[in-house]
């Protein structure tokens, strides 16, 4: 992509992709941060007025970098902003395959993006339900179930299994302490399911171990699929995917396909965020410390501040290794770990 | 004094066949002399030869002279016996592998030269893969050159061995003891010598016997210390009826408290471990797990059992029938269905022919394999064994101690008919199809099939009876003592063999 | 075989009938074989199954692809329908479904791709040049196929019609259960940017991408097949021909397979090595009788008794396995231990004893699974995870036929049981009637307890055989 000269152009100095995408993800709860990204973005371009193909990537590369810049956990939110980029740098380059002429090839893209944003909303919350359908093939009669939530398309999972009359399963929960937003979602998915009679136990994180004797499988959702087929998803679940594997427990992760970023952490220590999860002090440190249990921002919450002082324990992230993981179950099916890494590699070479 | 005590010690050895440095020392030790630092080289010397010149004639001797001896009539006539006790078996149940002796199942070619072109053949043949420090010896099934001083409740005692008529750790030692005892009951003291060494020395050749048919277990090589140990220390003043007496005494308590006291202690806490709506998964057969199930189903625990089972002795058969004829729930599996069976159990119970001092457990070959199973899904693996069955040998894998079985016992019969078709189409090559037919025309038996097999140059039947599982696969070990971990193994045999 | 003397029903009989009977009169025969089992283990039914589809399409008539393919798929789930066990019919059907619709591609022009738009075009997106594409292209049926690397750039594509139909239509795992196969069935490449590219060419996209509800995708995807036909018409192609060179060579490949595994033989096996193998399979005796002829080892035979013994026994004794159908003369095979290689047979308890020494497990399968696990015979289980335990290799020798696209969600399903009776006779009725016996006969071996797979592609991992199973398999076709 060439950046060089068209740096000089500059965005309408009025908009805030920021407010923007905070704006999208507050009028949809059902919205996935990198979807609501990728709509802030589109409309980025709508309120711009570049007209080359290197003025839209370059505006692009710009939003984006203040994007995740503004947030703590950019990880996400950049697998809709990587791949729309991709999209765009491969589509517009590529005028003879859309049989357009050459000089309205990017109208034409423009004009397609902003007549159908609302339509990759949809896309989206579409591939959360037929995820949910593969789920009822997956949850045998009479299993149990361990999850701590980690994404809405596991508690849509659940959800469907609960209404097909004949399935009848038990779902462990587990639910943190910590009054993050998620867990209320994760309450509520709870209340959800105990209406529909479904027996639930909920179990603080301490309890995984002793309850996987009597657990059949364990499903969690993520934030973001890495690329050599681990996943990024909330603190806790990497806990639950040693355990899992040393009791010889199957480990599923649901995922969307938007989620797929291009990420190949090595470790919990190499990701592109900045946790403060371990944060040794001393006793000095304590009287200093003003320390707040910052509400937690995981995909889908509202709640953003452009302050970036790191992670912690409630709202942090942790990466599970693809040795770990049984099978991603995305709306295309159920992938291997290294069915992934082909997909990624497809798309960034 | 010193030459008395040697020639008294030759005599034996003229008797036995080939006579332990072992056996012969513990009589020598009773003496307490200083001339027994003398005697033992000499003695080992003497039976050394004496070992040699008994094996060649053995060999020369056992072949052609196996049928026409004279004890052959008394032989024929046990063998007889057996032969029709055996028979109504067969009729019965079809599938149960015949156990009868090669010299039982060959119509028309006399079994002597069977024997020794089988003899004959082993030696070419590369042994038993890696198991061929274990072929030393070829099973003995007759009573053929056996000592005359073996008493006939130990000869019947080994024909059941061979046979598997008797089989299980703990039974054959109880057998063992029994027969003993009838040996003791009947034991008269020659003149000149005192009880306890000529006692220990008598017990020599039936030991050798029973070892001949079918190899020791480890309760019974640990009976047979103590039986040795307590024979020695009878006091020589005592009279021989009062010596006898004790002697007897000392068995039957010994049987009482190391088996019949031992087990129910092991089964009280075992039926602790069954929980109601447990799915018990076993192996094979074993006594001690056979007494628990019972125990606890008359206790009115409602659970149910898997018996995993393999060929070619189908003990678990025997477990499953008695079982589910006291009313319990029984499912019965094959070893190849074992994983089948497992995913469904809630623990898995073991009985043990022995524990090795590091921990592992030998026991029937194929428990191995459940175990192995039941710890990749973290199922307890729970050993019930009697202190008698410890031992302070230690095992690294199945391959360094275990018991051969002849390999004919592979096929069935019911399978070796299966195969019978094949004639035709053996290759070439194969000796067989070279051999002139028969002049009887087509009709050939079942064991033309091993006849097939043995003549083969490269395919053999490989069996062997036992198996050791890593002490990791195992969660507990119940004994007379307690439960403990298989770490503790060597604590509880010392303790058991310093009372 | 018994000249003119009536056979058995099995293998044989269908085949000759098969020449003088009408193909719905040999559809209802092979439908009965199956249900009684009277055609049974991979190779007899694959052989079967292709036999009988060609004589399907070769008794149809016309030349509309969507006809052909609807009556090859209504053929092939009335034959699953009839054993779903066996799962190798449905694989045979998939293929030929495949390679209809490749034949269809390859002769409908260019204009036709072309006119798709960004869903169709991306996945040329990936050959800008300096980087070939990693998705393989190249017909399913050549059978020296590897998933390999063809390099190909975008000028290519609209000449090269061969490829297109397989460009990025790797068929994700999915199960039968869902409805929402065909629609989801573009690969995350095109689901990826399939979340921009829908609105533009909702109806000729042959790719149908994300987001469609599976009704309009089946119905996209047949609007798009009745242009196809009408283009068809229009242009005139041997349909037929085309397909029924394309199931010869399926049926080349069944026979081949066997052989091309056992070339690899030699560099799998080495001197004195010991190698524990269980069951009569023909491909494995194969592929140690063509290793023996330079390499000598020892070969330690597990039973499998009591669902494969006599036959294990047949085998080794004899080198030639009996059974209902009889064989070709040239299927015999010298047995190994004319050849001079040491054979040792074994209950199949003593696997764990013995694991200590073995330097390789050479294991026969039923079945592959799409996620890289097997259903094999009974015992095979045991001798995987044992072999786990003691670190020896695992290899699993499989023609590509039987590799299954289907997501095994539920194992239970694919546990074919059989009859009590060979564990413990009828006769003894008060046992079998107080006792529950049970006699398994296939077991599932999860994927991570396998090391290798050699198929007649070559040598594979466990986690690869996706793609395979993309190769060969159609998306679309993974629900019959």
């Amino acid at each position: 992509m060439s950046t060089t000269t068209s740096m000089a152009e500059k965005p309408l100095p009025s908009f805030d992709i920021v407010a923007t995408y905070r704006r999208i993800l507050a009028q949809d709860d059902e919205l996935t941060m990198p979807v609501a990204a990728i709509e802030a973005l589109v409309e980025a371009i709508a309120h711009s007025t570049v007209s080359t193909v290197a003025e839209t990537l370059a505006l692009l590369e710009h939003h984006t970098a203040v994007l995740k810049a503004s947030i703590a956990n950019p990880i996400s939110l950049s697998a809709g902003t990587d791949l729309f980029q991709r999209y765009l740098v491969t589509t517009l380059n590529r005028p003879a395959a859309l049989n357009l002429g050459p000089s309205d090839d990017f109208r034409i893209i423009r004009n397609h993006l902003l007549s159908n944003g609302k339509l990759f909303v949809d896309r989206a919350k579409q591939s959360r339900e037929k995820i949910a359908s593969f789920g009822t093939s997956f949850i045998r009669e009479g299993a149990t179930v361990l999850t701590n939530g980690g994404s809405r398309v596991v508690g849509a999972l659940l959800r469907r299994a609960a209404e097909s009359s004949t399935m009848r399963f038990k779902v462990v929960y587990v639910l943190s302490s910590s009054k993050s937003s998620d867990s209320e979602g994760g309450l509520k998915t709870v209340a959800d399911l105990r209406a529909h009679n479904v027996p639930v136990a909920v179990i603080p994180d301490s309890a995984v171990a002793y309850s996987l004797g009597k657990v059949d499988m364990v499903i969690v959702g993520a934030e973001g699929v890495v690329e050599n087929g681990g996943i990024i998803s909330r603190l806790g679940t990497y806990q639950m995917g040693l355990l899992a594997k040393s009791k010889g427990k199957p480990f599923y992760v649901v995922a969307e396909s938007h989620k797929f970023v291009r990420l190949y952490p090595l470790s919990q220590f190499d990701l592109p965020i900045e946790q403060k999860i371990l944060d040794f002090s001393i006793a000095a440190d304590a009287k200093a410390a003003s320390a707040t249990a910052k509400p937690s921002e995981d995909e889908g919450v509202a709640d953003l501040n452009n302050r970036r002082p790191g992670l912690t324990s409630d709202d942090g992230v942790d990466f599970t290794p693809p040795d770990l993981i049984s099978g991603i179950i995305t709306e295309s099916g159920v992938l291997t770990p290294s069915a992934v890494s082909e997909e990624l590699i497809k798309i960034w070479f | 004094m010193s030459e008395t005590a040697a020639k008294e010690a030759v005599q034996p050895p003229t008797e036995s066949k080939d006579a332990k440095p072992a056996e012969g020392e513990a009589p020598k030790s009773a003496e307490g002399e200083t001339a027994k630092k003398i005697s033992p080289a000499e003695l080992k010397k003497q039976k050394a030869a004496e070992k040699q010149a008994r094996r060649a004639q053995q060999k020369t001797t056992s072949g052609p002279a196996a049928t026409p001896q004279g004890p052959q009539s008394k032989e024929g006539a046990k063998q007889q016996q057996k032969g029709s006790k055996q028979a109504p078996k067969d009729d019965k149940s079809r599938p149960i592998p015949t156990r009868t002796k090669p010299s039982q199942t060959n119509i028309a070619p006399p079994p002597p030269q069977q024997q020794s072109k089988r003899e004959a053949k082993q030696d070419p043949k590369q042994l038993g893969l890696f198991f061929g420090h274990l072929y030393s010896q070829p099973r003995k099934h007759s009573m053929v050159g056996t000592s005359k001083d073996v008493h006939p409740a130990v000869l019947a005692l080994g024909l059941q061995y061979s046979s598997y008529t008797i089989c299980g750790s703990t039974a054959r030692m109880v057998a063992m003891l029994l027969a003993f005892k009838a040996l003791i009951e009947s034991y008269h003291t020659p003149k000149g010598t005192s009880l306890s060494r000529h006692l220990i020395q008598l017990l020599g050749p039936q030991i050798e016997y029973l070892r001949d048919c079918r190899p020791y277990s480890i309760s019974m090589g640990n009976a047979i210390r103590w039986l040795k140990d307590i024979i020695v220390k009878t006091d020589p003043s005592t009279p021989e009826y009062e010596a006898k007496r004790d002697l007897l005494e000392e068995i039957d308590m010994f049987i009482r408290e190391r088996v019949t006291a031992a087990d129910k202690l092991i089964r009280d806490v075992a039926v602790t471990k069954i929980l109601p709506g447990d799915v018990i998964l076993t192996y094979a057969s074993s006594s001690i797990v056979e007494q628990t199930l019972l125990q606890a189903h008359a206790s009115g625990i409602p659970f149910s059992v898997i018996v995993v089972d393999s060929k070619p002795l189908f003990e678990g058969k025997t477990l499953a029938r008695k079982l589910a004829n006291a009313g319990l729930k029984v499912r019965y599996f094959l070893i190849t269905g074992a994983s089948h069976a497992i995913k469904d159990a809630s623990k898995v119970f073991l009985g043990a022919h022995a524990m090795m001092s590091n921990g592992r457990l030998y026991s029937r070959v194929g428990t191995a394999l459940v175990s192995m199973l039941a710890n990749a899904q973290s199922l307890p693996v729970i050993v019930l064994c009697e202190s008698v069955k410890f031992t302070e040998k230690v095992a690294l894998d199945s391959i360094v101690g275990n018991e051969v079985a002849p390999p004919e016992e592979l096929l069935s019969e019911s399978e070796r008919y299966a195969l019978l078709h094949l004639k035709p189409h053996l290759p070439k090559s194969h000796p067989v199809t070279t051999e002139e037919t028969p002049a009887e025309g087509a009709k050939s038996a079942p064991s033309d099939v091993l006849k097939w097999i043995e003549a083969s140059k490269n395919l053999h039947h490989l069996q062997v009876l036992y198996d050791v599982t890593p002490a990791e696969y195992i969660d507990m070990v119940i004994t007379e003592y307690g439960s403990l971990p298989p770490s503790s193994v060597p604590v509880v045999h010392r303790l058991s063999t310093n009372i | 075989m018994a000249p003119g003397a009536a056979l058995a029903p099995g293998l044989t009989s269908f085949l000759r009938s098969l020449k003088t009977n009408p193909s719905e009169h040999s559809v209802d025969h092979l439908i009965a074989l199956l249900k009684r089992r009277q055609i049974r283990n991979s190779r007899p039914c694959a052989v079967a199954t292709t036999a009988l589809i060609e004589k399907v399409v070769g008794e149809f008539k016309g030349h509309d692809a969507m006809k052909l393919l609807d009556r090859v798929r209504s053929v092939g789930r009335r034959l699953t329908a009839a054993q779903p066990r066996e799962v190798v019919v449905g694989n045979i059907v998939r293929r030929v479904l495949g390679l209809i619709r490749e034949v269809v591609e390859d002769n409908v022009g260019g204009d036709l791709i072309g006119t798709s738009e960004t869903g169709r075009s991306t996945p040329t997106q990936h050959d800008h040049g300096f980087r070939p594409p990693l998705n393989s292209s190249i017909s399913s049926f050549s059978p020296l196929r590897h998933a390999a690397v063809e390099p190909m750039d975008a000028s290519l594509y609209a000449s090269d019609m061969s490829d297109s139909g397989e460009l990025s239509r790797r068929p994700p795992l999915l199960s039968s259960h869902t409805s929402y196969a065909p629609t989801s069935s573009a690969p995350l490449v095109n689901s990826l940017f399939g979340l921009f590219s829908q609105p533009v060419d909702s109806s000729t996209n042959v790719s149908t991408p994300t987001g469609q509800a599976s009704p309009d995708g089946k119905g996209a995807h047949s609007l798009n097949l009745d242009r196809l036909t009408e283009l068809n018409r229009s242009q005139h192609f041997d349909l037929k021909g085309e397909v029924m060179n394309g199931i010869q060579e399926l049926q080349e490949e069944l026979e081949q397979s066997d052989k091309q595994i056992a070339d690899l033989a030699h560099e799998h096996i080495h001197a004195n090595e010991i190698i524990l193998t269980h069951t009569a399979s023909t491909t494995v005796q194969k592929f140690l009788t063509k290793a023996a002829k330079n390499r000598k080892f020892t070969v330690v035979h597990a039973e499998t008794y009591p669902h494969d013994n006599t036959a294990t026994h047949e085998v080794l004794l004899t080198g030639r396995k009996q059974g209902g159908k009889a064989q070709d003369e040239d299927d015999k095979w010298k047995c190994l231990t004319e050849l001079g290689i040491p054979v040792y047979v074994i209950p199949d308890s003593h696997v764990f004893a013995i694991m200590s020494r073995v330097n390789k497990v050479i294991l026969a399968t039923h079945t592959v699974l799409a996620n890289g696990g097997l259903v094999a015979a009974a015992g095979a289980h045991l001798i995987a995870q044992a072999a786990k335990s003691h670190q020896t290799p695992v290899v699993v020798l499989s023609g590509v036929y039987k590799l299954s696209p289907v997501y095994p969600f539920d194992l239970d399903e694919l546990i074919e049981y059989g009859d009590a009776g060979a564990v413990v006779p009828y006769e003894d009725g008060e046992f079998v009637d107080k006792v529950d016996v049970e006699h398994p006969l296939y077991d599932y071996v999860p994927a991570d307890l396998v090391d290798l797979y050699i198929t007649n592609l070559g040598g594979h991992a466990p986690s690869f055989l996706y793609r395979i199973v993309a190769d060969h398999y159609r998306t679309e076709d993974v629900v019959l």
